[in-house]
């Protein structure tokens, strides 16, 4: 049982971590990444190729680095200019994006399934409470706390971190406080990108990497940001921890209806709540 | 601003009423179609034509969603393969008359998407977006799951009787026939929608499109004829759904796949959703290009992920509005 | 003799973050009257009117048209009742034509009279044009036109004449004083500009910080010094 919720927290983790750089993004921008799966697919598979030979810690880094710098590149090339449009013009390009990055990464890596190995330093088990669980799923459920310690400490201490907020309720006003907007829209998209692609590696040994994964994922990330609430960080904690154990407990108890409980979540909360949970910032 | 609905004004009183042309009109381009049908030498050609007929089918119901309720909708794949299998389904359990079976698909996608409408058309643009991205893959993902309801991941074949309503199977077999029969469809769906578009019913959903809330205060419900709108789209869906199912006498979960929304999606912007042939255009336009690709239809996925990216930023109005700007620019000097 | 009562709000009370945009507002108007809401920018004047007509959630009171309670009835049938309203940021559909628009509003209505508003607000020679296109000024009148459409029993105007010229501004008045006359209709009119408010207004209301001020003809307005002082200025 105690494995059951565990290996819940680990998917609710990497959820998490991934959904967070969405509500980043939206909450200082106001639009939805739809390449934002795309960010994560590649944070997978470099950190996949440099693990081979920077190690399992080397992975992690070029990966956060690799996505920062693709982040960045985003916000100025796609994100920035068409600020001024509607909102789905931005959708509809980060789609086409979610298309370019998809057939890249199948053209670099190969449309066939890649495995990647647990790093030596956290492999084998723990007993834990008489069952064996993997040390490194615990390494993934301590990576995502840190996550979101961290950055819960970044919004509320650090300057940008507090615009972060501000921005997230109330866009209008915050832009007229005279910050550097781009600026910091620079470094919040890229750190957004960074958190996708950090998500990806970690995820790597758990999940088998496939040019499609990062599809997949953006539709999970899609389900907490809205059951979440658009723009809120709380929200997105607390969808990530739910949904994660309804998807472990569904794979487990009705396997064929799994897949369908987040989506149905989505639905019910939408109709309740149009603008999710805990935002109304759409 | 950029308005992918477009910007050109609505239909004005000053405009007389224009059915006779209109009837005319498809009278003539179905006419062009059976000529079409009757010449073009290649077999090849034609299954690729009937293929990007069937398609832009659904790629017009996208459009027409966008055009009259202003969003985007990444999951209509869920209409569309719902219609396949309602088909598929019934022929394959025995239980129904394929004929019974067409009309269901017919009624069971739009019915479906009214009751859904009702609770989704007042959630707002992106939200929306998002959330008909995750219904359609809930649908790919039961269709895959399902083993036992759906036959899985490998699909299966439909087994169709040997006639339809009177007709002979064979002719919506056969690349030729069943072009003309799409076409036909097409054209018809076409005029259809152009009617509805111009009536004021149309014209009421565009002005809430435009301003919900002041559609409101001017006394108008406006969650009810959203749901119309979202309705008829999929009944349009789920008639290219039936066409491709007679042609191809199979389904499997691809059908529903998130790929399969984001092409007509993609055709619809690419030819310009604001008018009602935009979309047909654009998938016209898809599959052509598709086809000249040749070797490089191996990165078709990257290929048209440029090609939206480029038309957003340069061609928000699609192709079709652009030329439709260029023809209005010739005529007002 | 007992008014009929055309709109009246009891003891309005609109929460709003942390403050009270409306602290217990009580008003009445008789039916026929031309009412002026006036008050400092922040007194709670469009929070009224967004009670009023629907527009606001969270508030408590009672609001009744002609007696019966249409609290818990929405703006879509509040306007269905007779109950129009203008917008103080301009609320129209940008891509119709202006004539378009006001048919469809003219569909709901039960008397279309589009002809008749167009060119009582000067928008007949516009009529072809699409709404983005014309002018700051014709669209408030496009704004105001599509409240006036059908002839409503009330007519709920929040700043009609907000960035038109002093020209414009008292057409606009007389405009609308000869519709008052013409029709019998109730107008409860939010504005800034005090010659508007002072040339037409049988009777005018004074909001401050979410509560009544003063309530009076003109004259008595005119006179009160807290009113002068704060709001008015010696020029009126």
């Amino acid at each position: 049982m105690l494995v059951q919720i565990l290996n819940g927290l680990v998917y609710g983790g990497l959820l998490y971590v991934v959904s967070v750089g969405l509500v980043l993004i939206f909450g200082l921008r106001r639009i939805v990444n739809f390449a934002h799966g795309s960010l994560f697919m590649l944070g997978a598979y470099v950190g996949f190729s440099v693990a081979a030979m920077g190690g399992f810690w080397g992975a992690v880094l070029a990966a956060a680095v690799v996505l920062a710098i693709v982040g960045a590149v985003l916000d100025v090339s796609i994100l920035q200019p068409l600020q001024r449009e509607d909102p789905i013009v931005t959708v509809l390009v980060t789609f086409g994006l979610l298309l370019v990055l998809e057939d890249f990464a199948q053209f670099v890596w190969g449309k066939d399934y890649l495995k990647m190995p647990v790093p030596a330093m956290f492999a084998g088990s723990v007993p834990i409470l008489g069952e064996s669980f993997p040390i490194y799923r615990l390494v993934v459920i301590a990576v995502a706390a840190l996550v979101a310690l961290g950055l819960s400490i970044w919004l509320h201490f650090s300057k940008i971190g507090l615009y972060v907020r501000a921005s997230s309720a109330d866009p209008l006003t915050t832009a007229m406080q005279g910050v550097n907007t781009d600026r910091v829209s620079v470094i919040v998209v890229a750190l957004g990108a960074a958190l996708a692609g950090l998500s990806g590696t970690i995820s790597a040994p758990l999940l088998a990497l496939s040019p499609s994964m990062g599809s997949y994922i953006l539709i999970e990330s899609f389900i907490i940001v809205v059951v979440g609430g658009l723009g809120s960080f709380v929200g997105a904690f607390i969808a990530a921890i739910v949904i994660g154990q309804l998807h472990n407990f569904g794979l487990v108890y009705v396997p064929w209806a799994a897949t369908m409980i987040p989506f149905l979540l989505m639905v019910v909360v939408l109709i309740w709540r149009p603008t999710g949970i805990a935002g109304s910032h759409v | 601003m950029t308005d992918i609905a477009g910007r050109q004004p609505a239909v004005t009183r000053s405009a007389p009423p224009r059915h006779a042309l209109a009837f005319g009109g498809a009278i003539a381009a179905i006419g062009a179609g059976a000529i079409v049908a009757a010449t073009v030498p290649s077999n090849l050609m034609m299954t690729l034509l009937t293929q990007a007929v069937i398609s832009a089918i659904l790629a017009t119901g996208v459009g027409f969603l966008i055009r009259q309720n202003g969003v985007v909708s990444f999951g209509h794949a869920a209409f569309y393969g719902i219609a396949c299998y309602a088909i598929a389904l019934a022929m394959r359990h025995g239980a129904v008359q394929a004929e019974l079976a067409i009309v269901l698909a017919l009624v069971l996608p739009p019915a479906l998407a009214f009751l859904l409408g009702l609770v989704i058309v007042r959630i707002p643009g992106v939200a929306f977006s998002m959330l008909t991205l995750a219904v359609g893959q809930a649908c790919y993902e039961f269709a895959m799951k399902a083993r036992q309801v759906t036959g899985g991941e490998d699909g299966f074949s439909v087994s169709l009787p040997p006639s339809l309503f009177g007709i002979p199977t064979a002719l919506f077999q056969d690349p030729r026939s069943m072009f003309l029969v799409s076409w036909s469809a097409l054209v018809l769906i076409m005029l259809a929608l152009a009617v509805t578009a111009a009536s004021p019913f149309g014209r009421l959903t565009v002005a809430i499109r435009e301003n919900e809330e002041r559609a409101r205060f001017i006394g108008y419900r406006t969650t009810l004829p959203r749901a119309l709108v979202l309705t008829l789209s999929a009944f349009v869906t789920a008639i290219a759904g039936v066409l491709f199912t007679l042609y191809n006498a199979f389904v499997s979960p691809d059908v529903l796949h998130w790929s399969q929304s984001g092409s007509a999606l993609i055709m619809a912007i690419i030819g310009g959703p604001r008018l009602i042939w935009g979309p047909a255009l654009g998938a016209i336009i898809f599959f052509f290009a598709k086809d000249l690709a040749g070797d490089a239809t191996e990165h078709w996925q990257g290929i048209i992920g440029v090609i939206l990216i480029v038309v957003m930023f340069m061609l928000p109005v699609g192709i079709g509005g652009a030329l439709t700007r260029l023809w209005q620019r010739r005529r007002t000097p | 003799m007992t008014e009929i009562l055309a709109i009246e709000g009891t003891d309005l009370t609109r929460p709003f973050g942390g403050f009270i945009a409306l602290k217990g507002v009580d008003i009445a108007v008789p039916r026929g009257e031309i009412r002026g809401l006036i008050g400092p920018n922040g007194a709670g004047k469009s929070t009224l009117i967004d009670v009023l007509s629907g527009r606001a959630s969270h508030w408590s009171g009672t609001v009744r048209m002609f007696g019966a309670d249409i609290g818990a009835m929405t703006a879509q049938r509040r306007r269905r009742a007779g109950l129009a309203r203008s917008f103080q940021r301009t609320n129209i559909f940008p891509d119709l034509t202006v004539i378009d628009q006001l048919e469809i509003a003219a569909r709901a209505a039960e008397t279309p009279n589009v002809d008749e508003i167009m060119a009582e607000l000067n928008l007949t020679a516009l009529a072809l044009r699409r709404a983005a296109d014309i002018s700051y000024g014709d669209q408030r009148r496009l704004d105001l036109a599509l409240a006036l459409i059908g002839r409503p029993k009330i007519l709920l105007l929040d700043e009609p004449a907000a960035g038109l010229s002093i020209r414009e501004s008292l057409d606009l008045a007389h405009g609308l004083k000869d519709l008052v006359a013409r029709w019998g209709v109730t107008v409860l009119l939010v504005e800034h500009d005090m010659e508007v408010v002072f040339s037409i207004c049988d009777r005018i209301t004074v909001l401050h910080l979410g509560a009544i001020l003063a309530e009076g003809t003109p004259d008595e307005i005119r006179r009160i010094p807290e009113v002068v002082t704060a709001y008015l200025g010696t020029s009126v």
